[in-house]
């Protein structure tokens, strides 16, 4: 199944993603949509000169886009397994893939942000929503959860993540007294 | 699917004769596809690409520009007002007792580290000139030797002039490294000088034989266990001690003739271990100028063509003194620095052993 028709099924027929046997072209429509949607956000920031040109970056910001999503799939997933919902991880992985081809939005959006009309940060930040708001309607597709836990659940690894940053933070800046003193 | 097969099994009574299936039942379909989604999915993805050859084109365009723009404009003036604002005069102090470092560590200030800083800093390009600010009392032959040669490199390679300028005390081997300076500028009461040679070592035999404790030495040769302490020095070894002793004093006497353009006879006339102060110094001509380190900089400023009050550089490496104040801490609060200091072995020195 090419990936259209994977994605035609995924936007008609969401409750597929929890059915009992994973939708066809499901992984194929996921990884096609991280592509996408980091090739949009790497256009975006190379329409501002906020990365470095080169296939290399690029391949640099889709790892990193790929290891962050995967982080936070698996994120969810445990706190929706501890949680007692019960879901597919890897599924999860894959639709979070097809939200992220919200981010081709951010190719337009740089046009406009450059024409004046609103700022680029602003451009970001709705697409970012587009795609937050997205993922919250797929994670209570994938686990029957309400609203506030889907969206918890996805704050939680950037809520970890910034948790361990200020823990280090922290820690150093003890460290340093301690060094000087 | 299963829906579907569910609601066939939820009522078998209801089901109609095999020939005859019930045309009314009401059986759940899956939603058709809508055709309108495909075609709106592919106007997107139409879009997309087109959106995307243009950013490319936008993106290739601007890269362009920007990689054009040196050529096109005409930056003398802002290379050079660059260039004035970005050049300056390194200084690289040089306090404590010169010697080798215990280990390579870059930010250990031993001979080796501080002979690679100054060959670092003046292979810099914004270097114009170089100050060197000794408070040393000198150290070990070496040592001293290291960074007078470094100094010796650096100024033949780079043809910048390097300024050493005293603090309180600048003897012995720190009068060594800075006669390998262009020009030496001092405070007047600096105390420096001590030109010559020394080597000593204690003589603990009676105290052994006091606690009871003999050492028992094995060796090749007669020499081979010279400068023990723990024995009375014959006269064959202080013969021979003194040949070195001499050799080396003729070394730092030649060091300070070449630097100071003096007679050999001259030199060796004020080279016999005798501490001056920075205005004897200057007039005996073992200074050029009285000076603070203020002036010394505006003087390596006006040699490197800078004019004065030029702008100053630092050796100092954040990253080093972090690594350096981490060492020093993790070093069993100085347990190491007694280690190092009951590990010193006799050797020769041109050190001052006043303060």
């Amino acid at each position: 199944m090419n990936p259209f028709t994977a994605l035609e099924t995924i936007i008609q027929r969401p409750e597929l993603l929890a059915a009992g046997e994973r939708p066809a072209g499901l992984g194929r429509a996921g990884l096609l949509g991280y592509f996408a949607g980091t090739l949009g956000l790497f256009v975006f920031l190379r329409m501002f000169s906020a990365v470095p040109p080169g296939i290399m970056s690029f391949s640099v910001v889709l790892t990193l886009v790929l290891a962050l999503n995967y982080f936070a799939a698996s994120s969810v997933h445990l706190f929706m397994d501890f949680t007692g919902a019960k879901g597919s991880a890897a599924r999860l992985f894959l639709a979070f893939g097809c939200t992220d081809y919200f981010l081709a939005l951010l190719v337009p959006a740089a046009f406009f942000a450059k024409l004046q009309f609103l700022s680029a940060f602003l451009w970001f930040t709705i697409c970012f929503l587009v795609m937050v708001y997205a993922r919250v309607r797929l994670v209570r597709r994938l686990y029957p959860v309400s609203v506030n836990k889907a969206l918890l659940s996805l704050c939680l690894p950037y809520a970890g993540l910034g948790a361990v940053c200020f823990t280090v933070f922290v820690y150093s800046i003890a460290w340093m007294v301690w060094l000087i003193i | 699917m299963e829906e579907q097969n569910n609601s066939g099994a939820a009522n078998p009574e209801a089901q109609p004769p095999a020939a005859q299936p019930a045309p009314a039942a009401p059986v759940p379909v899956p939603a058709a596809a809508k055709p309108g989604t495909a075609l709106w999915l592919k106007i997107i993805a139409g879009l997309y690409a087109l959106s995307l050859v243009a950013a490319f084109f936008v993106i290739n365009k601007a890269d362009a520009a920007r990689k054009a723009k040196p050529g096109d404009m005409d930056l003398s003036k802002l290379t050079s007002l660059g260039a004035a604002k970005k050049d300056a005069v390194a200084v690289i102090p040089l306090y404590g007792a010169i010697s080798q470092g215990a280990s390579s560590r870059s930010w250990e200030r031993g001979s080796q580290q501080i002979a690679k800083r100054i060959k670092t800093l003046a292979a810099k390009k914004e270097v114009k000139a170089i100050v060197l600010d000794i408070n040393s009392p000198g150290g070990t032959v070496g040592a001293v030797q290291e960074i007078y040669s470094a100094i010796l490199k650096a100024k033949a390679e780079t043809k910048k002039p390097f300024i050493a300028r005293f603090g309180e005390v600048s003897a012995s081997g720190g009068y060594y490294v800075a006669a390998a300076c262009d020009q030496i500028m001092s405070h007047p009461g600096t105390i420096t000088g001590s030109i010559g040679v020394i080597f000593s070592v204690g003589n603990f035999e009676g105290l052994m034989k006091k606690v009871g404790y003999r050492s028992e030495v094995i060796k090749s040769g007669k020499f081979k266990d010279i400068g023990s302490p723990s024995r009375e020095m014959t006269a064959e070894e202080h013969k021979l001690l003194q040949a070195m002793i001499d050799d080396s004093y003729d070394q730092f006497v030649k060091a300070v003739s070449d630097g100071r353009k003096m007679p050999v006879d001259q030199v060796k006339v004020l080279a016999d271990g005798r501490i001056y102060t920075g205005r004897q110094a200057k007039e005996l001509k073992l200074v050029d100028s009285l000076g603070d380190l203020q002036d010394a900089i505006d003087k390596a400023g006006e040699l490197g063509g800078l004019g004065k009050n030029p702008r100053v550089l630092t050796d100092s490496d954040p990253f080093e003194n972090f690594l350096s104040l981490l060492d020093t801490k993790l070093s069993f609060f100085g347990s190491k620095s007694v280690t190092e200091t009951l590990e010193i072995a006799p050797s020769l020195e041109y050190r001052w052993y006043g303060r």
